[in-house]
C-alpha cells in the first residue's frame, strides 16, 4: 500500500534523513510557500525549484522514478482543471496548476519519505500546534492501519458469506451495519487502549522522541536548500 | 474536496491560513474542556475509523463518492468541538502523508471541512433533535457546505470554471450529500442498536422557529455564496458578447475578450466578496440568536457523557450483540 511504502521510506538511512525533523519542516514550508506565491511562467524559477528538489530526494536516496510516479497522483484532477483552464483562455494559469500542484505534491512527498511521523509531529509541536491535536494525530496515525484492515477483513467476510450480488437495499442495509459494528470496535478499542496507557502509568504525554540540538550540518542543510530558491524568486 | 497546492490564488490561501490557524487553537482549546482525558485515545482512533470506513462501499450511482466522509457522524458522536479536532487532524495526515489536498491549501480544507462541514451538520440536529429528519439534514448540509465552499474558493481565486461545470458541480455534490444523509441515518441507526449510548443527543429542539430559521439561513448561504460567485460568469459573458459584437473584428477579438475579462474579474471579485460578507453577517447573526436562546435554556451537553462507565460495565453484552449484529 501507498502509505506503508513512505513510511518504510522514511525509515532508511542518509544524510538528509539524519537532519533535525524541524529543519527539514521548515525547509518545506519556506520551499511551498515560494512555490505557491511564484507567477506561473518564471521558467528559471520552476527550473531551479526541479533541481533542488531532484538533489534533495537523490542526496535522501529516495527511489526517484517510485516518487515521481506516486507524485503524479495529484495529476488527473489537475488535468481536468487545467483543460478548462487552458481553453476559456486563461493559459498562463493553467500551467501554473500542473506545476504546483506536482511540486508541492512532490514536496511533500519528499518531506514524509525523509522524516517518521513521530519525529515530524514532534517538530510540529516544537512550532507551537496544540498538545490534543498532536495527541489525536499520533492515535489516528497508529490505528489507521490497524482499523483500515479491520474493514477490508469485514468486507472480505462480507462478500464470502453473501457474495457481491443481492439486492440494493439488503446491500445498503449490511453496508450500514457493517459500518455501525466497525464503529463499535474502534469505539470499545479506544477503550481498551485508554486502560492500558492508565495501567501503565500514561502521564499525558507518549515517550518523547528527542529532537536534540541544531547542529551545524542542520544550518547547513537549511541554507543550501532555502537560499537558492528565495534567491532565484526574489533577487 | 480536497483542494491540491496552486490552485487558491495567493491573497486566498493566505487568508484562509490565516483564519484557520487561530480557528484551530481555539476549537481546540474547546475540545480539551469537553474531553476529558479518558476520550483522548477515542478522538485518534474514531480519525482511523472514518479512514477506515472508506473501505466499505454503498451500492449508489457511479461518479460520486459511495463511502461514508463522516463528517457528520463525528459530529453526531463526538460533539463539535471534538468533531472539528478529530476532522482537522485527519486532513493533516491527508495532506502530509498521502498527498490528498495541499500543504499550502491545508487552511482552506480545514474550514471547508473541519469547521464548516462539521458545524453546518451539527446546528441542524441540534434544533431537529436526534430524529431523522437532523440527522439526515445534518449530513446533508455537511457536504453540500464543504463543497459548495471548496467551490466558491476555487472560483474567487479565478480559476474560471464555464457555469454548466459549475452546475455540473454542485450537481455532484448535491447527490454525495444525498448519500451521505441516507449513509450517516442508517448506520446511526444501527448503532444506536448496538449502544444508544455512543450518539450524542443533542439538548435542543424545544424551539422550532429558530431551527427552521438557521436551516434556511445555512441554505441561503450555501446556494446564496455559489450563486454569487457563479452570476457574475454570465455576467461576464453577457458583457463579453457585447463586446464583440460592437467591435465585430475577429483581429480585435481576443485583445479585447481579454481586457473585458480583466476589467470585469475584479469588479466579479468585489461583488462576490461582498456577497460572501453579507452572507456571513446572516449566518452570524443566527449563531448569535442560538446562542442568546441557548442561554435562557438549558445548557448544552449534558447527555453522552456517563456513557463510559455504562460502556465499561456492558461491555461484555455490547460485545455479545457486536457479534450478533456483525452476523
Amino acid at each position: 500500500m501507498h502509505h506503508v511504502i513512505v513510511e518504510r521510506w522514511s525509515r532508511t538511512q542518509s544524510v538528509i534523513h539524519s537532519r533535525d525533523a524541524r529543519i527539514k519542516l521548515l525547509a518545506a514550508l519556506v520551499f511551498l510557500i515560494v512555490v505557491a506565491t511564484t507567477p506561473p511562467l518564471e521558467w528559471l524559477c520552476f527550473a531551479t525549484y526541479v533541481t533542488v528538489l531532484l538533489i534533495a530526494t537523490l542526496t535522501a536516496q529516495l527511489p526517484l522514478l517510485g516518487l515521481l510516479e506516486r507524485a503524479a497522483l495529484v495529476l488527473p484532477f489537475s488535468l481536468v482543471f487545467g483543460i478548462t483552464t487552458w481553453l476559456i483562455g486563461d493559459h498562463a494559469r493553467a500551467i501554473g496548476l500542473f506545476e504546483k500542484s506536482y511540486l508541492s505534491a512532490w514536496t511533500a512527498l519528499w518531506l514524509a519519505g525523509t522524516t517518521p511521523l513521530p519525529r515530524l509531529l514532534k517538530a510540529a509541536e516544537w512550532f507551537g500546534v496544540p498538545r490534543l491535536l498532536i495527541l489525536t494525530i499520533q492515535f489516528l496515525y497508529r490505528y489507521l492501519f490497524v482499523l483500515s484492515e479491520q474493514g477490508q477483513h469485514m468486507r472480505l467476510a462480507a462478500a464470502c458469506r453473501a457474495g457481491s450480488r443481492g439486492a440494493a437495499r439488503a446491500m445498503w442495509r449490511a453496508a450500514a451495519g457493517a459500518l455501525a459494528v466497525l464503529f463499535a470496535r474502534s469505539y470499545q478499542r479506544a477503550e481498551g487502549i485508554h486502560r492500558a496507557m492508565q495501567s501503565r502509568g500514561f502521564t499525558g504525554t507518549f515517550p518523547a522522541v528527542a529532537l536534540g540540538r541544531f547542529t551545524l550540518a542542520d544550518a547547513a542543510f537549511l541554507a543550501l536548500a532555502v537560499i537558492p530558491v528565495v534567491a532565484v524568486r526574489f533577487v | 474536496m480536497h483542494i491540491p497546492d496552486g490552485y487558491l490564488s495567493t491573497p486566498i490561501w493566505i487568508a484562509l491560513d490565516a483564519t484557520a490557524i487561530p480557528a484551530v487553537g481555539w476549537l481546540t482549546r474547546r475540545a480539551q474542556q469537553e474531553v476529558d482525558e479518558s476520550k483522548i485515545p477515542l478522538l485518534g482512533v474514531m480519525g482511523a475509523f472514518v479512514f477506515a470506513a472508506q473501505m466499505i462501499n454503498f451500492p449508489v450511482v457511479p461518479g460520486t463518492s459511495n463511502h461514508l466522509v463522516g463528517g457528520a457522524l463525528l459530529a453526531f458522536a463526538l460533539g463539535p468541538w471534538a468533531a472539528s479536532l478529530v476532522m482537522t487532524a485527519i486532513l493533516a495526515i491527508q495532506a502530509f502523508v498521502f498527498q490528498d489536498g495541499g500543504i499550502m491549501a491545508l487552511g482552506a480544507n480545514t474550514i471547508n471541512m473541519a469547521l464548516a462541514g462539521v458545524w453546518a451538520a451539527w446546528i441542524p440536529y441540534r434544533r431537529f433533535g436526534a430524529s431523522k429528519t437532523g440527522i439526515f439534514l445534518g449530513a446533508f448540509l455537511s457536504v453540500m457546505v464543504s463543497g459548495c465552499l471548496a467551490l466558491t474558493q476555487l472560483l474567487l481565486s479565478g480559476v474560471h470554471l464555464p457555469t454548466a461545470l459549475v452546475a455540473t458541480g454542485t450537481g455532484v455534490f448535491a447527490i454525495s450529500a444525498l448519500i451521505e444523509g441516507a449513509i450517516t441515518v442508517a448506520v446511526l441507526g444501527s448503532i444506536e442498536r448496538i449502544n444508544p449510548g455512543w450518539v450524542r443527543r443533542p439538548a435542543g429542539g424545544q424551539n422550532r422557529i429558530t431551527g427552521v430559521l438557521i436551516f434556511f439561513a445555512i441554505v441561503l448561504v450555501v446556494f446564496g455564496v455559489l450563486i454569487a460567485s457563479t452570476a457574475p460568469d454570465g455576467l461576464e459573458k453577457v458583457a463579453e458578447h457585447a463586446g464583440i459584437s460592437s467591435q465585430a473584428g475577429t483581429l480585435y477579438k481576443t485583445a479585447l475578450a481579454d481586457y473585458e475579462f480583466q476589467g470585469l474579474s475584479s469588479l466579479w471579485l468585489r461583488k462576490a466578496l461582498a456577497g460572501l460578507a453579507g452572507l456571513a453577517a446572516i449566518y452570524a447573526l443566527c449563531l448569535v440568536i442560538g446562542t442568546v436562546i441557548r442561554r435562557r435554556n438549558k445548557p448544552l451537553s449534558t447527555v453522552g457523557q456517563a456513557s463510559v462507565c455504562a460502556a465499561l460495565q456492558l461491555r461484555s453484552a455490547t460485545a455479545s450483540k457486536t457479534e450478533q449484529v456483525a452476523r
